[in-house]
This record gives structure tokens, C-alpha cells and sequence, in this order.
């Protein structure tokens, strides 16, 4: 097989860059290489396919009929075992080979199985593909109670699809607090126990500062160990222990990898014809100096669409990745964006709005708005919107400081470019 | 497209369009359940109404990852409830901050030019200071030039006139 385009990868960063490649080229041929069987479907969307809200069919995000349109191959059920950059061509777990003239490599995340003895004796379920979520349900349709590993938002998301099927939790995580990765950034430590005591009052058992040593099959259920000796059983266990970069396609060369693949400002690698996006990129991150990998559906996306476009030949220049999450934990939403833990040289800005709200913005030393983090009821999350705006524009705090109550607007910088320029 | 077009002049921030619209589509008076909203800012008395512009390249439509975005034939960028998850990221993507939640029934929602009284925006309707237009934008931008060319008309008219004094 051939092909001016090869997509390694079904998801966020391929989709993208098939849009973009077709907007400066709608004759050359892709070939689209998917691991996984079928149309493309929504990562996003598992939880709630898992807590019963969304059917198979809600989670796809194309039909077949999609990739004819867009003069998509899609090769099914074929998994990208590595490249030769000398021969140009991708080889397959089925022992073809396929040419390509530029190929991307959007093969994403894989889960991390932490290094828990006895996780291969018993059924871990992971978050992360269709595959999963349809195991992770049929497991969850029959368990009363479940052990989660891992407080992160994935683990968080798995824990809120558990409990609309009824089933009851301990959900068991290293660091201290939920959301190690937000949280204790957002609360002191006495709102820190506030927040773990809601979760367990409303019936999660959470063993937090806790290590699993060790997993075991024990009567039918699952049985793990701490590290403190103690012991905690249940009928099924789900692993959200993180994930990281899917470099096997790459393990054996031919591009320079480092934590991801490392790519320029065009997404593309050290060999020429090579590109990356999505979570499997390492690129310049846009508030440091250095690189980053935001691991998230929009980040994906917008390299995959500069990839598609310089793949095509149009020179566009990937600004750089921003972090930002949005996550509804109970009655509370969270969002955050960019450098959101201030760094010693920054300035603070807390910005008041009331009993349930708390908005801090954060502006480096130059005056400029590097991050923001909101905490409140979920329908005050469009301010983010804007502030995400600003900081990829690198706007300054002196546009807004006298105008952040109660919402902080687009018409706030209107207003302050027609009255003081 | 025929789009709201807001002249920001005429605005006395009454929120009349606040009402009408959360009326419209909720059934209530809730000016936080509105998909247009006046930014008031006292002290200037500069009142500026935003909602959804229907971007050609729209952030939302492109970031959302269950595809319940649109960009349909007449133009209008449509929020399918059916298909939302509510995960937000659509909010966070709108550099306008024009994009909504509606906790009740955890979709997203934005101006949909009131599809369901075909060719009547009820804010546009209820607008008393006329601030709010239902028009063409395209043409929209020309009779704006119109108005500056007279106003730039009559300046130069009087120059002309003073000078022959």
C-alpha cells in the first residue's frame, strides 16, 4: 500500500489534520492506519457511555461515510509496529508495508500500570479505549463495590460512571488529596478537608496517602494490599494510575524522542516527511521556554490541524501548547489554564465574586496574564473562555484590572481599547 | 448570514433582550438563563449586549469531542443537546466568552437566533432603544460606512463653508 498521507492514529490529532490536509489538497490519497476497529469515537465520551447516559452508537464521531467523503483508506484493526525513514514506509502488525510521502504519528496515550505485584493475576480495568469502557461496563453492571487506583481526573471520571451504576467505591490515591494535579494548588488544607469529607459523605470510601503494594485474586473478588498492611476487597478493580506517550511505533527509531516525540514549531520530527501531534508530541510549550505534552482533546486537535496543513505544504506555525482542564467534581466546577501555580517572580491576582467562588489570575513579572484557575458554579466557566484568549494573546493585566467584577468579558477589552487605548 | 448586530450606542442596558430571550427559549424571566447578555459599565454609561457571532471558523465547533457542534447550511453555529456531554471545553474555547451552560439540563447553549420563530430574534424584537438589528452583516458593515461618510460629509461641508467666510 501507498499513500501521499499516512495517519498513524484514529482520534483528536488524525481527524484534524484529514480536515486540514483536504482544505490545501483534495486529490492526494490517505491511508489512515487505526488499531482499533471502526469508525473514530469519542475518548472524551467513554465515562458516560460507561455510566449508562450514552449509547455505542452517541459515542462515534464519524461514520464510514465521512472518511469516503474525505478520500480517507481507513486500514482497520492494524497496529503501526515501527518505521523504516530509509524505505519511507509504516510497518503493520500483519506484516504489510505502506509508503507514505509524509506520515503523522498521532498514536496518543498509553495507560501506565504501576508497578503493583500480582496486577497480572488479576482483571485491571483501564479507562482509555472502547475496548475498556465496554469491559469496565460489563464488569460494573454486575460488581456491587469497586477499587479504584489512582484520584486523578480520569479515575475521578470513572468513579462518577461507577456511581450512577450503583456501585460503591474506595478509591485509593498516593498523594494526599484528589486531583493531585489541581487541587491542593486551589485549596488550603483546611478547605482540603472540607472537600474529602463531601466525597465521603456521599459514600466513597477514599484512602488518601496510600500506596497498593500488592493485588490478588482472593474468593472470586480482588483483594489489595497497602503499603501500611492494611487490606481492602471488591468485586472489581480499575487502574487510572496516569498515562503517558505511545512510543511504540518509534521504540526502534527513526525520530528523535525524549519524554514524546520531539517536534518543531511545524509539528514535524528530526526526519524530514515525519510529523507528530496530539499526545504523543513534545512540542514548545507557549508560557516557557522549554516543551511540554498537554495531554487533552483540544491541544490535539490544533496540532493536528498545523500538522495537516504543513504536510500539505502550507508553512503554518504551531504557537505552542497550553495546558487547561475543565472537570465538574461534585457541586463544584473546576477549570484551569496555563501556569496556574504561580511561579516566585509572578503576581497573584484574587479576584472576588462571592461565598462560592474563587477566581485567582496569575501575571508574570512583565505585566502579562499567564494563567487562571476558577472554581464556582459551572455556568461562570465561560470568563475562562476569554481569559484563555487573552493569554494566547498575551494581553496584560492592566486591561482588565478595573473591570474583573462580576464576570470578566470580552466587552471588558472592548471597553478598555475604546476609553484608554 | 443575517446575524444580531449590536450598535453599542443605542444600548441603555434595560436588559429587555436578557428577559425576552430566557422567555423565549426557558419560559421564565432569568436573565442568567439568557444566551444574550449586557455588559454594563456604570461610571462610563457604556453598555455593550454580546452573544453569539456564528464564527466562520468557529473554536467551539472544533474543539468539541462528541461533534455536537455545527456549523449548519444557513450559517448559524448549532449546539445539538442531544449529542453534549457537557464537558465545557467548548466554554473554555470561545474567546468571547458567548458561549453558555445550562446546569438543568447540563448541555451547553448559545444564541440559535431563535430557530424556533423563524426569521425573529425575540431580542431584537424586544429592543427598545433599537439596539439590537437582525440584519445581513455583510450589508450591515456598508451602512455603517453610509453613516461615517455623511457624518465625514458634513464636516468637510462646513470646513467648505467657513472657509468662504
Amino acid at each position: 500500500m501507498q499513500a501521499q498521507y499516512v495517519l498513524i492514529g484514529n482520534s483528536a490529532a488524525t481527524l484534524a489534520a484529514i480536515d486540514s490536509i483536504r482544505r490545501y489538497d483534495q486529490q492526494g490519497r490517505i491511508i489512515l492506519i487505526n488499531r482499533e476497529q471502526g469508525p473514530a469515537y469519542s475518548r472524551v465520551a467513554l465515562p458516560y457511555y460507561v455510566g449508562g447516559e450514552m449509547s455505542l452508537e452517541d459515542l462515534l464521531i464519524r461514520r464510514w461515510y465521512d472518511y469516503q467523503r474525505q478520500g480517507v483508506d481507513l486500514v482497520d484493526g492494524a497496529t503501526a509496529m515501527g518505521i523504516d525513514a530509509g524505505t519511507s514506509e509504516v510497518v503493520l502488525s500483519d506484516g504489510r508495508t505502506v509508503r507514505y510521502e509524509k506520515l503523522l504519528i498521532g498514536t496518543g496515550s498509553a495507560c501506565i500500570a504501576p508497578p503493583i505485584r500480582g496486577l497480572d493475576t488479576v482483571t485491571p480495568h483501564y479507562l482509555w479505549t472502547l475496548d475498556d469502557a465496554k469491559s469496565m461496563k460489563a464488569a460494573a453492571e454486575k460488581a456491587h463495590t469497586a477499587i479504584i487506583i489512582g484520584g486523578g481526573f480520569i479515575g475521578m471520571l470513572a468513579a462518577e460512571a461507577l456511581r450512577k451504576l450503583h456501585v460503591r467505591l474506595t478509591i485509593i490515591e498516593m498523594t494526599p488529596q484528589l486531583l493531585p494535579q489541581l487541587l491542593p494548588q486551589l485549596l488550603d488544607a483546611e478547605a482540603g478537608t472540607l472537600f474529602t469529607q463531601a466525597v465521603r459523605d456521599e459514600g466513597v470510601t477514599l484512602r488518601l496517602g496510600s500506596r497498593v503494594e500488592a493485588v490478588a485474586p482472593k474468593n472470586g473478588r480482588v483483594e489489595a494490599t497497602l503499603s501500611n498492611g492494611a487490606t481492602v476487597a471488591a468485586d472489581m478493580l480499575v487502574v487510572a494510575a496516569g498515562v503517558k506517550p505511545n512510543l511504540s511505533c518509534v521504540a526502534n527509531g527513526p525520530c528523535a524522542v525524549s519524554t514524546g516525540i520531539l517536534v518543531d514549531e511545524h509539528l514535524s520530527t528530526d526526519c524530514t516527511g515525519i510529523y507528530a501531534a496530539g499526545d504523543v508530541a513534545e512540542v514548545k510549550d507557549f508560557l516557557s521556554a522549554g516543551r511540554a505534552i498537554h495531554a487533552i482533546w483540544p491541544t490535539a486537535v490544533d496540532q493536528g490541524r498545523v500538522a495537516g496543513a504543513c504536510m500539505a505544504g502550507a508553512k503554518l506555525v504551531y504557537p505552542g501548547s497550553l495546558g487547561m482542564n475543565v472537570v465538574k467534581l461534585f457541586k463544584l466546577t473546576l477549570a484551569e489554564l496555563g501556569r496556574f501555580r504561580e511561579e516566585p517572580a509572578d503576581d497573584v491576582k484574587l479576584l472576588s465574586g462571592g461565598r462560592d467562588l474563587y477566581r485567582k489570575i496569575v501575571v508574570d513579572r512583565e505585566g502579562v496574564i499567564v494563567g487562571a484557575v476558577y472554581v464556582g458554579d459551572e455556568n461562570g466557566v465561560a470568563e475562562m473562555g476569554v481569559i484563555h484568549g487573552m493569554i494566547r494573546r498575551r494581553a496584560r493585566w492592566r486591561d482588565l484590572a478595573r473591570y474583573h467584577l462580576p464576570r470578566i468579558t470580552y466587552a471588558t477589552l472592548l471597553h478598555a481599547a475604546a476609553h484608554h487605548g | 448570514m443575517k446575524q444580531i448586530i449590536v450598535h453599542q450606542e443605542k444600548c441603555t442596558a434595560c436588559r429587555d433582550c436578557e428577559l425576552a430571550c430566557s422567555f423565549s427559549h426557558e419560559g421564565v424571566f432569568n436573565p442568567a438563563l439568557s444566551r444574550i447578555h449586557v455588559n454594563d459599565f456604570y461610571e462610563e454609561e457604556f453598555y455593550l449586549p454580546m452573544t453569539c457571532v456564528h464564527c466562520a471558523d468557529a473554536p467551539c465547533a472544533t474543539v468539541c469531542p462528541t461533534v455536537a457542534i455545527s456549523k449548519e447550511p444557513d450559517g448559524q453555529i448549532l449546539v445539538h443537546g442531544e449529542r453534549c456531554i457537557g464537558c465545557k471545553m467548548c466554554l473554555l474555547a470561545c474567546p468571547f466568552g458567548v458561549m453558555g451552560f445550562h446546569s438543568q439540563s447540563g448541555v451547553a447553549h448559545n444564541c440559535d437566533l431563535c430557530r424556533h420563530i423563524p426569521n425573529s430574534p425575540q431580542c431584537v424584537a424586544f429592543c427598545v432603544p433599537k439596539a439590537l438589528e437582525y440584519a445581513e452583516v455583510e450589508t450591515a458593515a456598508t451602512a455603517q460606512q453610509k453613516i461615517y461618510a455623511a457624518t465625514i460629509q458634513k464636516s468637510l461641508l462646513a470646513q467648505a463653508g467657513q472657509s468662504a467666510h
